[in-house]
């Protein structure tokens, strides 16, 4: 239940950067780090279980209770098919708004907030249809590679397919 | 401009209503119920959409109703007897009224000289009476300029108030010209009550309108003005009276002119001008009076009285003034009614008003935003959650220790549970708001099929969720259309049956539980199974090697574009009706179901869920994750040991109860879910879904039965198959609903793909 509203934070004071550069919060699965826009992100809370969702991919890790709304949880490792997470509770659920939906995403755990220029983003390489298919671009932070998670891929093709 | 807007939507929501009122005092008018209460309520409804109308000069309505209301009056007042055949032609009336106020809603225009015939049936019927026949109906044309009244003002300096009127004031009333009792003369006296002011009428508008009748000389009648001091900021103490020379005004223009105001102020229409002798008095008398300065100056001197002897007290205050008082003549002098040749006093209006207000103290009532309520509904779901949840964490040695809590909680329960029943009932409404508007599509269906149909309602009083009342309106028309159409039979074949000519259709509502039982019955000829069954091979829907029950053939009716009516007409016969109804009916979580007599009738039943938005559930396990079942499609429940299962030769298993084989649905297996719970210490939820068809649920476990919340799961996600929602539990996690319709029909689809 420790929840974090960011929201209200990131109005303000990067108001002079946004022209030409972006803020992330930056996660990571294993050794790797990922970023989503911090504009989208809703409120990260710790990993307290979900009710599994019949006849869903293995990635859909089932629906939350988040104050009153259901909340689907999708596994990150998973979907980039790496296999289940096995959660415990020091794994974190970002919760994101994707168009008017809201969506959790279960990482191993919340790194830092990141401001890059827009500019640094580089394109995907082709190659891994997986990679094309889920990042939108890869900047660069202190030499590590950071992956801008594409939201809208990550959530679709959810159910079973027949 | 949105003002406005929201004005007229206030104003076709009241119409709606004014209509149903209209429908539902004909029906005991049709009923032979010719009491006055009734017609008085007719042109009440019948005056208000007029009014309103007019305001937004919706003319063809307003001239619609104007002649409607005219042979209402003459029926009230007895000029014209209220025979079945007009009582026929009230009927049309109100359902032209109707079309006229729905085109005006819609911003559409009706056929030009709609509704022309029956007003001319009206003047005919009306024409007996001189004054009120052919009079042209003024336009309602009316400007509201908003005008700066200083009461303060008028009070210092009456002419100033007066001035654009040519009102005569008492001091210069000698000035007017004499006035003689004459032919085309009117006086008018004209007494605002305080409402007429809180509604911002202004009286000076009126005159204006009345100034353009004819040439008119306007009296204020202040006498009854008080010293300041007594003075109301709110008070009324002003009348008028007008004389309205004029060859070519009528009596129902003059009222005309005061119909916004009419039971909001005391009006008296009197023919000829008044005595002038009368009036001569009147001023000898007024002008014994104080003059406002006196008046003015009163409240001064009382207060120096009050300093110099401060133990005056208010009774000889009081008293002090009294001379001044008295000196008021009675308002209204005697001898100008009994002068009256003519003279008509609108009692009947305000014996009108106070029947609406009656009826407003009876049942007080505000207009919500259904959305406000929603949000209620939501938040009372909320706690009645939080409360199980709070209940559920009493373990028993809290229960021991602390006795207060435990009280406290009972006590929690009881209120939330009170809560959550009141608000429900605010949403819950009559389904007399649907029931209301058939009869009117029964009249036009009997006239268009050329059959006779009589309708009964029964149970129209019983309560349902608003949601789903507005859902049915539209079901509900099918299914008549369809017993008009296809279930009654035309008078020769009734009559051949030896069945009475006219047929009846049944419209009944009951609570059943936790349902709501709508049936629409008739006494024709029934399903002619023959037939359906013929169409249905013929279009695929059966196959050629398929044999059905008497009651399935029944149930084809509903299936997507069947049709058996040989000729399309305007009624039905598109294939579209039933199926429109089966679809609607579900998407409120509802069922539907028909049976026929062959030769003697058919009823279809809904059976609809008493609301949307909580929900009584069997919670039950599988595989270890919560799901709830609607405690509505439950027939039982059997422990698995002790159920007799069967194996079907393609490997599928049926559950035999009661002498019946019922299709099994192993839930861990159908959600692609292990579970390591053994065989038999699992259990069957036996569920009945539409039809009455049956299926077996197999459960892990089944925890207890609880109250709960739907919560969609496509408003972050998605559909799946075979689950109708989510709800919250007691302690936080997310519950699963399980869609018992949805598994049965996935189930057989399977089957027939693979068939």
């Amino acid at each position: 239940m420790e929840a974090l509203a960011f929201k209200d934070d990131i109005s303000g004071g990067s108001a002079a950067q946004t022209a030409n550069s972006l803020q992330l919060i930056a996660f990571s699965i294993g050794e790797q780090t990922y970023g989503v826009e911090i504009t989208t992100v809703r409120e990260i809370r710790a990993w307290n279980g979900a009710t599994p969702l019949p006849n869903t991919r293995e990635f859909v890790r089932g629906v939350i209770n988040l104050r009153g709304t259901i909340v689907p949880i999708f596994d990150l490792r998973a979907r980039f098919g790496e296999g289940q997470t096995s959660p415990t509770k020091n794994h974190v659920v970002v919760v994101m708004s994707v168009g008017e939906k809201w969506v959790g995403i279960l990482v191993d755990a919340v790194s830092d907030i990141l401001t890059v220029a827009k500019e640094d983003i580089h394109h995907v390489p082709e190659g891994n249809s997986i990679d094309t298919e889920l990042l939108n671009g890869i900047v660069t932070h202190d030499s590590r590679m950071v992956g801008l998670i594409d939201l809208h891929a990550v959530v679709s093709g959810a159910k079973m397919d027949g | 401009m949105s003002d406005l807007d929201d004005f007229k939507a206030t104003y076709f929501d009241e119409c709606s209503e004014l209509l149903l009122e209209l429908e539902e005092q004909f029906a005991a008018i049709e009923e032979g119920d010719r009491s006055s209460d009734r017609l008085n309520a007719v042109f009440r409804a019948i005056h208000s959409i007029k009014g309103g109308g007019g305001a937004f000069g919706f003319q063809a309505l307003v001239a619609f109703a104007h002649a409607y209301e005219t042979l209402l009056d003459h029926v009230r007042d007895g000029r014209v007897e209220l025979s079945d055949s007009v009582a026929v032609l009230c009927i049309r009336a109100n359902d032209i009224v109707a079309d006229f106020v729905a085109a005006a809603k819609d911003g559409t225009a009706l056929e030009a000289g709609y509704g022309d015939h029956e007003k001319q049936q009206f003047d005919a019927l009306t024409s007996g009476d001189p004054d009120m026949a052919g009079e042209p109906l003024e336009e309602f044309d009316i400007d509201f300029v908003p005008v700066m009244v200083n009461i303060a003002g008028a009070e210092d300096d009456p002419s100033e108030f007066a001035e654009p009127l040519d009102i005569a004031i008492i001091d210069d009333a000698f000035e007017a010209p004499p006035l003689l009792p004459e032919m085309g003369a009117w006086t008018i006296r004209f007494t605002p009550h305080s409402e007429l002011y809180a509604r911002a009428n202004d009286p000076l508008l009126l005159f204006r309108e009345l100034a353009t009748l004819g040439e008119t000389n306007v009296r204020a009648i202040i006498d009854e003005v008080p010293p300041l001091n007594d003075f109301e900021p709110f008070g009324v103490y002003c009348s008028w009276e007008i004389t309205l020379r004029s060859e070519t005004a009528s009596e129902a223009a003059i009222a005309e002119v005061f119909e916004f105001v009419e039971g909001n102020c005391d009006l008296e229409i009197v023919r000829g001008a008044a005595p002038v002798v009368e009036e001569e008095a009147l001023d000898a008398e007024i002008e014994a009076m104080p003059s406002f300065a006196e008046f003015a100056a009163e409240p001064a001197i009382a207060e120096e009285e009050l300093e110099l002897a401060p133990v005056l007290s208010f009774a000889e205050l009081a008293d002090s003034m009294k001379p001044v008082l008295k000196a008021a003549p009675p308002v209204m002098p005697t001898p100008l009614k009994q002068a009256a040749a003519e003279h008509h006093e609108f009692e009947g209006e305000n014996d009108r008003r106070s029947g609406v207000e009656d009826r407003r103290n009876g049942v007080q009532s505000i207009r919500v935003d259904l959305d406000k309520i929603d949000r209620v509904v939501n938040m009372v779901g909320e706690l009645v959650i939080t409360q199980s949840m709070l209940t559920q964490q009493m373990d028993e040695t809290l229960r021991a220790r602390y006795q207060e809590l435990v009280r406290g909680l009972e006590v929690l329960a009881q209120t939330t549970r009170g809560l959550q029943d009141s608000v429900m009932s605010i949403r819950a409404q009559p389904v007399k708001t649907v029931f209301s508007r058939m009869p009117r599509l029964v009249r036009e269906l009997a006239t268009k099929t050329g059959k006779k149909i009589r309708l009964e309602t029964i149970g129209e009083n019983t309560e349902i969720d608003k949601t789903i009342i507005e859902q049915l309106s539209d079901p509900l028309t099918h299914m008549i259309r369809n017993s008009a159409d296809h279930g009654i039979e035309s008078p020769e074949k009734r009559l051949a049956a030896g069945k009475t000519e006219g047929g009846a259709i049944r419209l009944s509502a009951e609570q059943a539980g936790g349902n709501i039982l709508i049936a629409v019955e008739d006494d024709g000829g029934g399903i002619n199974r023959e037939r359906v069954l013929q169409v249905a091979r013929d279009r695929g829907v059966v196959g050629p090697e398929q044999t059905l029950s008497d009651d399935q053939i029944d149930q084809l009716i509903f299936a997507p574009g069947f049709s058996t009516a040989e000729a399309i007409s305007d009624i039905s016969g598109r294939g579209v009706g039933m199926d429109v109804v089966l679809s609607n009916i579900k998407k409120i979580g509802g069922s539907v179901h028909v049976k026929s007599w062959p030769g003697k009738g058919t009823r279809m039943t809904l059976r609809l869920p008493l609301t949307l938005a909580v929900l009584d559930v069997m919670l039950v396990k599988v595989a270890g994750s919560p799901y709830v079942i609607p405690l509505s499609s439950i027939v039982e429940t059997i422990q698995c040991a002790r159920a007799k299962f069967s194996r079907m030769p393609t490997g599928g298993q049926v559950l035999q109860v009661r002498g019946e084989y019922v299709q099994v649905v192993d839930l861990a297996s159908r959600f692609a879910m292990t579970t390591d719970v053994e065989r038999d210490n699992r259990f069957v939820v036996l569920c009945e879904a539409e039809g009455g068809v049956k299926v077996a649920l197999i459960v892990d476990d089944i925890i207890g039965q609880q109250q709960v919340v739907i919560k969609s799961l496509e408003e972050n996600f998605q559909s799946i198959e075979g689950i109708a929602g989510g709800t919250i539990l007691g302690d936080g996690n997310v519950a699963l609903i399980v869609d018992v319709q949805g598994l049965k029909s996935s189930q057989t689809s399977h089957h027939k793909s693979a068939a």
